[in-house]
């Protein structure tokens, strides 16, 4: 029917007259990672317990693998491993035996196990009670138990919530390699937008239960343009002057700002016009927004994609 | 169908394995044959066996009965939602690709095996104080695991009421609470005949003192009534469990 891995028609929930999301329109494509952003209660747990099937939409509708979830819940949710808010565990039992507890339900060999430990890090740790574990591990353990059933698509829900920066760093290496050499689709929230930005191709920002923005990461890399800088000798005169020539100066900072059309030629032809007029040039630079500026704009304010 | 129904069964099987749970099992069977150790049958020294085996099972089973049993089903069915609660393994379990009526029904069928369990110990115990009391001979093998059997039948609707209540709440206290201020007033309820056959904490304690045509028979009801009711309680029980669970939010 389409490519899209994941896709939700206007999906909405609505508690008790609010919308938590509203009007939710998702579109994943196969072997991406999608980089599901927002701040704490925007609405991406909710979304993400929709597509799992774990609550149900007020209105709207998921589709995953090109089938729609309400009616074929059990097929699809064989093909998706996940890790919903926080890892969940039996802390009790050991890591083998956790996984084995899920093992058991999916009903796939013994030897996935050991794969799947492996490929978290945890081979060594794997005989311990899970209670002892750190939260990293604990972390890991849940990607391992999401990636026991071979899936094709992955949903993990702030993965990297509580943990330190090299844990961080594990967690986002882990996930980079899924798509080469696994062949597997991963969905991840997040409420920063550092921690996807290397990882994920596309990006999906909700705000107030509403997507605001979803595109390419070069997309929203070329929205997150910059400025130019100049500093010169009388920057009042120099703005007014470069207004005259068709510019969009703007004098802030004691310093000329040009907006917009940065080409080399322009910004060539701005200087140009600046020293015939003898005004000294002391630096041109670019200033680039970072991303998370941006992002939080983006959060802060609402930017229609 | 069947078969993601038998694994979950082996999944819960798993999670209890090494579980404290074990611990508690024996308690209320070690404790009848305490009290079957020290009953004194010498008052019906010329009786038949029998009577002096339903003395004993009676003298055993008054608290085993009356309260242990149903406070058992409670900790049991709490117990079986315990690790889910704690850990968030619903979100985990229910996002597999597993249909909530088997994983109910997997976890119902923990407990009734607990259950089971704690009854076969509790036959083990009266075998044992009969043995002690000098019954040995002619062990009535019918009566005996009629008894256990139908005690383990009447748990069942407190099972399907404790299990809906645990999976409801996320507290491993307060679905025991509930259960324990329903148990109490067995000691009560059981000696009134108007409600004791309608209430269905007291329906272990009714089921496994039921002898037939006993002449003890202040306690013990026509087996036929107590499955009523058990049946009854059981089936609402269960549905309500059920329609519960498959719309829960998780």
């Amino acid at each position: 029917m389409n490519e899209w891995v994941i896709e939700t028609r206007a999906l909405s929930k609505r508690y008790k007259g609010r919308y938590a999301v509203s009007g939710l329109n998702l579109k994943i494509a196969k072997g991406d990672i999608y980089g599901f952003l927002g701040p704490n209660g925007a609405g991406k747990t909710t979304t993400i317990r929709m597509l799992l099937g774990l609550i149900k939409p007020s209105s709207g509708s998921v589709h995953i693998f090109g089938k729609e979830l309400q009616k074929e819940r059990l097929s699809i949710l064989r093909r998706v491993g996940s890790l919903v808010e926080y890892p969940s565990y039996y802390g009790h039992l050991s890591a083998v035996d956790n996984l084995e507890a899920i093992r058991r339900i999916l009903d796939v060999p013994v030897g996935k196990i050991a794969e799947v430990l492996d490929i978290v890090g945890l081979a060594k740790e794997a005989r311990r009670p899970v209670k002892g574990f750190s939260l990293g591990m604990k972390q890991r353990l849940g990607i391992a138990s999401a990636l026991l059933g071979s899936p094709e698509l992955l949903v993990l829900d702030e993965p990297t919530n509580g943990l330190d920066p090299s844990g961080i760093l594990e967690i986002r290496e882990l996930i980079k390699d899924m798509p080469r050499q696994h062949g597997i689709t991963v969905l991840i929230s997040s409420h920063l937008l550092s921690e996807v930005e290397l990882t994920a191709g596309t990006v999906g920002i909700i705000r107030q239960g509403e997507l605001v923005f979803q595109d390419t990461i070069e997309s929203l890399h070329r929205q997150a343009q910059g400025q130019i800088r100049l500093v010169v000798s009388e920057p009042e005169q120099a703005t007014v002057a470069l207004m005259q020539h068709g510019f969009r100066a703007e004098l802030k900072e004691s310093a000329v700002w040009l907006n917009g059309g940065q080409g080399d030629d322009a910004v060539a032809g701005a200087v140009k016009r600046l020293v015939e007029r003898e005004h000294s040039v002391y630096r041109v630079e670019e200033r680039r927004k970072s991303l998370e500026e941006l992002f939080l704009q983006i959060v802060g304010e609402g930017l229609r994609a | 169908m069947m078969s993601g129904f038998l694994r979950l069964a082996a999944s819960e099987r798993l999670k209890l394995a090494k579980s404290p749970i074990w611990l508690l099992i024996p308690l209320s069977p070690l404790l009848s044959l305490v009290i079957g150790l020290l009953v004194n049958l010498d008052e019906f020294g010329q009786a038949d066996n029998a009577i002096k085996y339903e003395v004993l099972v009676s003298a055993m089973a008054a608290f085993h009965a009356m309260l242990f049993l149903p406070i058992l089903t409670g900790i049991f069915s709490a117990f079986v939602c315990r690790y889910e609660h704690a850990g968030g393994g619903w979100k985990q379990l229910l996002a597999m690709p597993v249909s909530r009526t088997g994983l109910y029904f997997a976890k119902f069928l923990t407990v009734g095996a607990l259950l089971a369990i704690a009854q076969l110990l509790f036959l083990g115990a009266v075998v044992a104080a009969a043995f002690y009391q000098g019954l040995g001979d002619g062990v009535p093998w019918g009566m005996l695991l009629t008894s256990v059997f139908s005690g383990w039948l009447a748990c069942l609707p407190l099972a399907a009421l404790q299990l809906l209540v645990s999976v409801g709440w996320s507290s491993f206290a307060a679905p025991l609470v509930i259960n324990v201020m329903l148990t109490v007033p067995n000691m009560l309820v059981l000696n009134s005949e108007r409600f004791a056959p309608f209430y269905p904490w007291a329906q272990p304690m009714l089921a496994m003192l039921s002898f037939g045509d006993s002449e003890l028979g202040r306690l013990a009801l026509p087996l036929e009534n107590v499955l009523i009711t058990v049946t009854g309680s059981f089936v609402v029980f269960l549905a309500a469990g059920l329609v519960y669970f498959n719309r829960k939010e998780v």
